[in-house]
């Protein structure tokens, strides 16, 4: 394991993120909301800053932001791609990044990366390792501790984060069900002609959608219960009564990593909550303590090889993958973590 | 010289140049081979396309064009001169904007614009086509510019 650093791109979740950067920058248009971030110059830089310390080494991350919105992202892909692209190269000279990772949206335009990857020399990968790595040991954890033999219901398996879990799920000897023909392709899974079909009676649901409410409340299974990395959650609405919805893509922080002043914040603002991160903000970490050149997830490419030798990468690490709800860890038997426990992340 | 739409009928008179490139675009935005993408293809039933895959397609043509395909293009083009509460009822599309989408969309058979289409429903009915004629609309448009 090496040390260096790496960058993690996001962008304004909504408008008041963008209020919410420009604070951070010290940017006055952007904190007034003058600044709708349309302007080329309109404000970007380094919300928070991470270290892992390893031995004799540390990795350092910088979180990177810029100041487009969602709407703003989709509408123009190539304009997100050059603002993503600007601000990476600002903060490379002087910070020598050896990988970036791509949040949110920011994986999604341009070609999920491709288009980013292809301007910079230091390589680009998406998080989707990371987020399918995550998903699956959560879900194989709440099959274990409740005795679930299946069938483990995967929605969204026609893209690279749904089609890997299914394929690792399966690899378990679980019986699984997905519900496209790509997501089966030369798997030994169900596949199954519609959503509602692959949910028939499946006590746990994997939801792996990137975008979510493709799933009417009156399709799940009485008590089933749902990991859910999609956003927003995959279930329309307020779940059915007896259904369990968990956060699937959340990781522990091990003690050796710090976050500085702005991190906790940064987190919260986020959505992962102070004592955790989503998975994907630990991609590029994982590469740089890999000396790895290779993304583990670009564009569409993502094999299930490669989601476990991330996770390998990421437990050495001391990183585990955990379940949550809201800002706090869920048992996978569904206990939540009581009192002070809850309060430290312990 | 203007290029043609196609419709259901004419998808053998597609411009080579023009579907070249649509169809590779498909193909690299879907991880597949290029012979598996067709005109006639159902973009979200047969090529098993997800939400993200139509960002992913629509960044491609662009590339590929030098075009600008505006969001939510096909269904403003569908909704034009229709107020929203004759566009659809309770999620159901009115006969109205059947009619419009029949119009919009000649690459589509008029049949599968149903009676009881709901508003969802549409987008499982693009075909690759569907796309290629998008590709078409701006590419004139931007010659007549």
């Amino acid at each position: 394991m090496g040390g260096g650093r790496f960058a993690f791109v996001v962008h304004a979740l909504s408008p008041i993120h963008r209020r919410i950067i420009g604070l951070r920058r010290a940017r006055p248009g952007l904190l007034l909301g003058f600044d709708d971030g349309a302007d080329p110059w309109s404000g970007r830089g380094r919300l928070a800053r991470y270290r892992l310390d390893l031995d004799g080494e540390a990795i350092e991350g910088d979180i990177l932001a810029i100041s487009l919105d969602p709407e703003q992202m989709l509408t123009d892909q190539g304009r997100a791609v050059s603002r993503m692209e600007r601000v990476v190269r600002e903060w490379t000279g002087h910070r020598g990044y050896k990988a970036v990772g791509l949040g949110s949206l920011c994986a999604v335009v341009g070609g999920r990366g491709t288009a980013l990857a292809e301007r910079l020399e230091v390589p680009v990968t998406t998080g989707a390792a990371a987020t399918a790595w995550a998903l699956w040991r959560n879900v194989a954890a709440v099959a274990d501790a409740r005795g679930i033999v299946g069938p483990i219901a995967v929605v969204g398996s026609a893209g690279p984060v749904g089609r890997a879990v299914a394929a690792l799920l399966a690899s378990e000897g679980r019986l699984v069900r997905v519900d496209s023909k790509r997501g089966g392709r030369k798997l030994a899974v169900e596949v199954c002609s519609s959503i509602e079909d692959t949910l028939d009676g499946a006590p746990l649901v994997v939801g792996a959608g990137p975008t979510g409410a493709s799933v009417e409340p009156e399709w799940v299974a009485p008590g089933a219960i749902v990991v859910d990395v999609a956003i927003p959650l995959t279930i329309k609405g307020r779940p059915p009564e007896g259904v369990t919805v968990m956060a699937g893509e959340a990781v522990s922080m091990p003690p050796e990593l710090h976050n500085g002043g702005w991190g906790p914040l940064y987190q919260v603002f986020a959505g992962y909550g102070p004592w955790q991160l989503f998975a994907c903000v630990i991609e590029p970490l994982v590469m740089v303590s890999e000396g790895r050149r290779e993304p583990y997830a670009l564009g569409r490419k993502l094999s299930p090889d490669t989601v476990r030798a991330f996770g390998e990468a990421a437990e050495r690490l001391g990183f585990r993958a955990r379940l949550a709800s809201g800002f706090f860890e869920v048992r996978p038997d569904g206990r939540r973590l009581g009192g002070l426990r809850r309060l430290v992340g312990a | 010289m203007a290029l043609q739409k196609l419709t259901a009928d004419t998808y053998d008179a597609a411009d080579p140049d023009v579907w070249e490139k649509v169809q590779g675009a498909f193909a690299e935005a879907l991880g597949l081979d290029e012979d598996e993408v067709e005109l006639s293809s159902l973009i979200i039933e047969e090529l098993d396309a997800e939400s993200l895959d139509f960002l992913d397609i629509a960044f491609r043509l662009e590339r590929a064009f030098d075009i600008k395909i505006p969001r939510g293009g096909i269904e403003k083009a569908a909704r034009e001169g229709i107020d929203d509460e004759e566009y659809e009822v309770d999620g159901v599309l009115t006969d109205a904007a059947l009619v419009k989408l029949r119009e919009a969309m000649p690459e589509i058979p008029a049949e599968n614009f149903r009676e009881g289409l709901r508003t969802t429903e549409v987008p499982e009915l693009f075909v690759v086509a569907t796309f290629y004629n998008l590709v078409v609309h701006l590419l004139n448009e931007k010659a007549g510019a």
